[in-house]
């Protein structure tokens, strides 16, 4: 059985946001919602300081809280560790985004477009009315896995069935895989390096691992 | 959401910033622009992988953006000003064309040039010349009704490199410079953003050295993105950097000289040279050549005789003739003399990490253990092979970010990061200090080809004469460029790279002994916002309010193009045709092992009535009568490559207009010749398929001392005779003309660079200047580069603007978190920003990583007219920095640095 995860290596994450920027290109989300952003942690105090960059999105928990609270069973986990949601099943009440440790899901409720309620061409051609007033997150951009395994593809190797996110680092931050696979990029990167997860200890097992420095 | 009934993707690139360019795919979808993407077949022949910077995931939304200017406009309110509305209405292409024609014209009827032998014709241009990578066939125009006055700055000076483009090209061909960061072990950052400003390259580069244990310590008032990034923070104060970087020197010189590189100063530097009691070098009597002390025979001969080991240090007494400023000559017996080198060891000998230490409020220790580091990751006598050829590695490299490496203090602070790379032999070596391309050298296309060889054992540098014959005593433009600045050369960049803040300081007050100012008829303005992005910009804006007839090529409205007479709307980065040369080395961290070209094509048509700029150029070159010499141009190579070479000919027909795709075509046959040596000439079709081609480039020309080995030429470092002989010379020219206003920045000129109190020279200028007391402006305020912003001239695209708030210090003035609670602010409390110059208010970011006597303002934002940006409430350090002459170094560039009070705003919280 395979779990899809993300690793990010925080000693090459700068914040540049091209992954966010990305991730609105290919999941063509409204303005305002970054399914995948970095932030900008600073910790410490002047002058002993330390300024990290962290991606975060959903984490496609193995034990998801936003699925537990789910009246409509809209938002579901795959058997390869995505967590899904289905917007016809999902009545929009919001409970999920409570229950998210990481504030990863989203609902909006218009259709307007990045320089208000006219839409450009390209908004309007990749317009999504399906999200609407439904909760919506990161699906580890769930389309080109499905098509590119379908084509025979190895989602993390593959670029084309690697999420958008991951494709466009420039620093090589983000890699994708199957934890299951040994020898994948991401079971190689966590066997070399120290991790955490993030808010581990709320059990939610997520999927997204950051490296922060190599095994000694 | 449908299928799209036809999907595909456009190879292009984006140049947006110095940084690119980034090659890259957009998608598009039923003819519409969708998603922009890296191009995957570029990943193996650039360091940037392939992959697209964030600047690059806007320009979907620059295409469609709704307040896009999508007519030619012509202004019908007289009256200019910020608080005048322009009263633009559309007008059709033939109106606005004929329009600006006429006024070619009469200015080239007039002779092209003013009763103060200025050019009537002006343009001004973006950033670090980015703007040439979308301006089409617009220089071979302009060469067509040449002269035109570059002279008025959009940023330059005090928004780039300035100090280290100058001194950077004289010493080792480095307009700008950078590690050697595939193969660097150590990097001293003296304020260098390169993650936020290095693009892809520059952070990629990084990031696999962080990857493989690089230590980078970053020296700096603030915790920057790339301080961020780095292993040790060091937050010195503002504007000490050079007494830093002295001390480091003093380190080395005096505590560990042992170690240093000392084959390397005998042989490819001038540390050697014997320094005559003038200050300038003892020569041989008979060939006038620099005279060393050859240890092995006691004797004086010149640098250059076969066979000797030439004393470094010691004091001894020879004869020989010294050659000063014009005509200024001794001839001395048996007199007391010293290599340079030991000149050196005196110079810097009261420059210890103890005195540096109060200076620069860093504890002395920390100065000397990073010296020591700095020796020690040297590897001195360690080499490697590089292309079949042995080479030093020497593995640690120093790099200057902006507000160090420009206005007072940018000559010492480039001084002393060169000096320290020729310490320990790092200068253009695998792992050291590299320059990246030149500008006012030429060919600009491979630095290696400028090297050729100079007076006494260096490199030739194309210096503006200063000798009484053949100084330029006339200034042929508004900067005075040539006549000023004798390192800005004469190169087509040589203006831009002027004192370009005197052409707008004239304006306001003429200076003494020098043409009357005058303004140009008229104004060209492309891919530039100077009543934004320049200094004191409230002055630029009421000066540009004066210009008689202005034309700017408008994306939207903007507070430059406020002022406009004939607004044009040029196709944006998607839309338009373009090939430009690749590869090679240049700008910021562009080392490639290739070379080429690389086309930008419509990825959708042209939105509303915008036109190519190559299309524009023409039928202005059409209409204004210079079509024939337009055509010329473009068959010389103002397009970027010759049409005719001995592989070719590809020249277009003089005497008649051609359309867009036949010029490129040809530009694009004519590479394809040169690139594959006559092998092909394959035309536009080849180019819009895959995007670029490319060839290999040698690794061995990312390193220059390849060449200076191959030429047998020295680094004119440490000491600087020819700079000393020209500043005397210059001063001599400039009082005989009654000059005296430039008396303070000839005192740079120096052999070799005394310590200057920089801050106290700031708050005394400042203070003369307005008649304050500084005391009452405790803050430095400083800015930092955005990643998301940085030259893009991109403050109207949403996206941009969305995902940059995700990073600190977007959303106002960042202020250390514990003086702001001195002071009783906290996040989010809006304030008044107030200077001797102006005032701007904006919100309170609290932040550990700032000294508490420092305010960041990030970017450049205070835009009053520009859709989206006028929204954002984020004030701009521009509005803050007077153009003052104390406040202009001899390169004539200043620093943005101010001096602030803040204050909470009554009423607000």
């Amino acid at each position: 059985m395979s779990r899809y995860v993300m690793v990010a290596d925080l000693n090459r994450c700068v914040g540049c946001q091209t992954c966010t920027a990305a991730c609105k290109h290919a999941n063509a989300t409204p303005p305002g919602v970054q399914w995948r952003r970095v932030l900008d942690v600073e910790s410490g105090e002047y002058p002993d300081v330390r300024r990290t960059f962290l991606p975060v999105g959903c984490m496609h928990c193995a034990s998801p809280p936003c699925m537990d609270v789910c009246p409509s069973t809209a938002t579901r986990r795959r058997d390869d560790g995505l967590v899904t949601i289905d917007y016809d099943l999902c009545i929009g009440c919001g409970y999920c985004m409570v229950a998210c440790p990481y504030q990863a899901r989203f609902k909006v409720a218009s259709l307007a477009g990045a320089y208000g309620d006219a839409r450009m061409p390209h908004e309007e051609a990749r317009a999504h009315p399906e999200r609407l007033n439904v909760a919506q997150k990161c699906t580890f951009c769930i389309d080109r896995i499905d098509a590119g395994l379908a084509a025979g593809l190895v989602p993390g190797e593959d670029a084309e069935a690697t999420p958008a996110c991951v494709n466009a680092c420039i620093a090589d931050a983000l890699t994708f895989g199957d934890i299951e696979n040994p020898d994948s990029r991401v079971s190689r990167l966590l066997r070399d390096n120290e991790s955490f997860r993030m808010h581990e200890e709320l059990g939610t097992d997520p999927g997204v691992y950051y490296l922060w420095a190599p095994v000694s | 959401m449908g299928v799209p009934a036809d999907s595909r993707t456009v190879p292009t690139y984006c140049y947006q910033c110095v940084a690119g360019p980034d090659l890259l795919r957009v998608r598009v979808e039923d003819g519409v622009a969708v998603s922009v993407e890296g191009n995957a077949d570029a990943a193996a022949c650039t360091p940037s992988g392939g992959k697209a910077c964030v600047k690059a995931f806007g320009l979907i939304q620059k295409v469609y953006n709704p307040h896009r200017v999508l007519t030619p406009m012509r202004r019908t309110n007289p009256r200019k000003g910020p608080d005048e509305d322009p009263g633009f209405v559309p007008i059709d292409w033939d109106e606005a064309l004929d329009a600006v024609a006429e006024r070619i014209r009469a200015a080239r009827e007039a002779g092209g040039t003013d009763a103060s032998g200025y050019p009537r014709i002006a343009a001004s241009f973006g950033g670090g010349g980015t703007p040439t990578y979308y301006m089409g066939t617009f220089p071979a125009l302009l060469s067509a009704f040449m002269p035109v006055d570059f002279s008025f700055g959009s940023g330059q000076g005090v928004k780039c490199y300035h100090s280290e483009h100058l001194y950077g090209e004289f010493w080792h061909r480095a307009f700008t410079v950078a590690p050697d960061t595939p193969s660097c072990d150590y990097i001293l950052s003296f304020g260098f953003n390169v993650e936020a400003s290095g693009g892809v390259c520059g952070v990629r580069r990084h990031a696999e050295a962080r990857a493989r244990g690089i230590k980078r310590v970053q020296i700096e008032p603030h915790l920057s993105i790339t301080g961020a990034c780095s292993a040790e923070w060091v937050p010195i104060r503002p504007k000490t950097d050079a007494a830093f970087l002295f001390a480091l020197i003093h380190v080395l010189l005096h505590e560990k000289r042992a170690g240093l590189d000392l084959p390397f100063l005998k042989s490819r530097t001038n540390a050697p040279y014997l320094v005559a009691p003038g200050g300038f070098y003892l020569r041989d009597a008979a060939s006038g050549k620099p005279l060393v002390l050859d240890l092995l025979s006691g004797r004086a001969v010149p640098f250059d005789t076969p066979g000797i080991d030439p004393a470094l240090t010691g004091r001894f007494t020879a004869s020989g003739v010294e050659h000063g400023a014009d005509d200024d000559n001794w001839c001395h017996e048996s007199v007391p003399v010293h290599p340079a080198f030991e000149r050196l060891i005196r110079h810097v000998a009261p420059y210890s990490p103890e005195w540096a230490g109060g200076i620069c409020d860093v504890e002395p220790a920390l100065i000397r253990r990073i010296a020591c580091e700095f020796l020690e990751h040297a590897r001195v006598g360690e080499t490697v092979e590089i292309d079949g050829r042995t080479m030093p590695r020497r593995p640690v490299a120093v790099v200057l970010g902006k507000t160090v490496n420009n206005g007072w203090g940018g000559f010492d602070c480039c001084w002393g990061r060169t000096v320290l790379s020729c310490l320990v032999g790092a200068l253009e070596v695998p792992g050291g200090t590299l320059g990246t391309t030149v500008r006012l050298n030429r060919p600009a296309h491979d630095r290696n080809l400028s090297v050729t060889p100079g007076p006494d054992g260096f490199m030739d540098y194309p210096m503006n004469p200063t000798d009484a014959g053949n100084w330029v005593d006339r200034p042929a433009v508004r900067n005075a460029n040539r006549t000023l600045v004798p390192l800005v050369a004469n190169s087509p960049w040589s203006v831009a790279l002027g004192p370009t803040h005197l052409a707008w300081m004239q304006q306001k007050q003429a200076f003494d002994h020098w043409p009357e100012p005058t303004l140009p008829d008229l104004w060209f303005v492309y891919r530039t916002n100077p009543a934004v992005s320049f200094w004191d910009t409230a002055q630029v804006s009421q000066t540009a309010a004066r210009f008689p007839f202005t034309v700017c090529f408008a994306y939207t409205r903007d507070e430059t193009n406020h002022m406009a007479d004939i607004l044009l709307p040029d196709c944006t980065d998607l839309e338009g045709l373009q090939l430009i040369r690749v590869g090679g080395t240049k700008f910021v961290e562009q080392f490639w092992d290739h070379q080429g070209f690389a086309l930008r094509q419509p990825a959708v048509a042209s939105r509303g009535e915008s036109r190519d700029m190559t299309w524009i150029a023409t039928e202005l070159a059409r209409r204004s009568g210079v079509l024939e010499a337009y055509n010329h141009a473009i068959n010389r190579g103002a397009a970027g490559v010759p049409l005719k070479s001995g592989h070719g000919d590809f020249s277009l027909d003089p005497g008649v207009p051609h359309d867009v795709e036949t010029i490129w075509d040809a530009v694009c046959r004519a590479a394809s010749v040169e690139i594959s040596d006559g092998a092909d000439d394959h035309g536009l079709e080849h180019y819009r398929e895959r995007g670029f081609r490319v060839k290999p480039f040698p690794r061995i020309k990312w390193y220059l001392t390849a060449e200076m080995e191959d030429q047998g030429l020295r680094y004119e470092l440490p000491y600087q005779e020819r700079l000393l002989r020209i500043g005397v010379e210059l001063g001599r020219r400039l009082h005989a003309k009654g000059v005296g206003w430039w008396d303070a920045q000839l005192e740079e000129y120096e052999a070799l660079p005394t310590w200057k109190d920089f801050p106290r020279l700031w708050e005394t200028a400042l203070a003369n200047h307005f008649g304050v007391d500084i005391a009452d402006y405790p803050f430095w305020l400083v800015t930092a580069r955005s990643m998301q912003y940085s030259w893009g001239s991109n403050a109207a695209i949403q996206v941009i603007h969305e995902v940059a708030g995700n990073i600190r210090g977007h959303g106002g003035l960042v202020m250390n978190a514990g003086r702001a609670r001195g002071l009783g602010l906290a996040d989010g409390d809006r304030v008044s920003i107030r200077s001797p110059l102006a005032e701007t208010r904006g919100i309170v970011v609290t932040s550990q990583g700032i000294r508490p006597d420092t305010l960041l303002l990030v970017g450049q934002f205070d835009h009053w007219a520009t859709p989206l940006a006028r929204e954002f409430d984020m004030p701009s350090m521009n509005a803050h920095v007077p153009m003052l002459l104390s406040l202009t170094d001899s390169t004539g560039s200043g620093a943005d640095l101010a001096r602030v009070a803040v204050s909470r705003l009554e009423g607000a919280s």
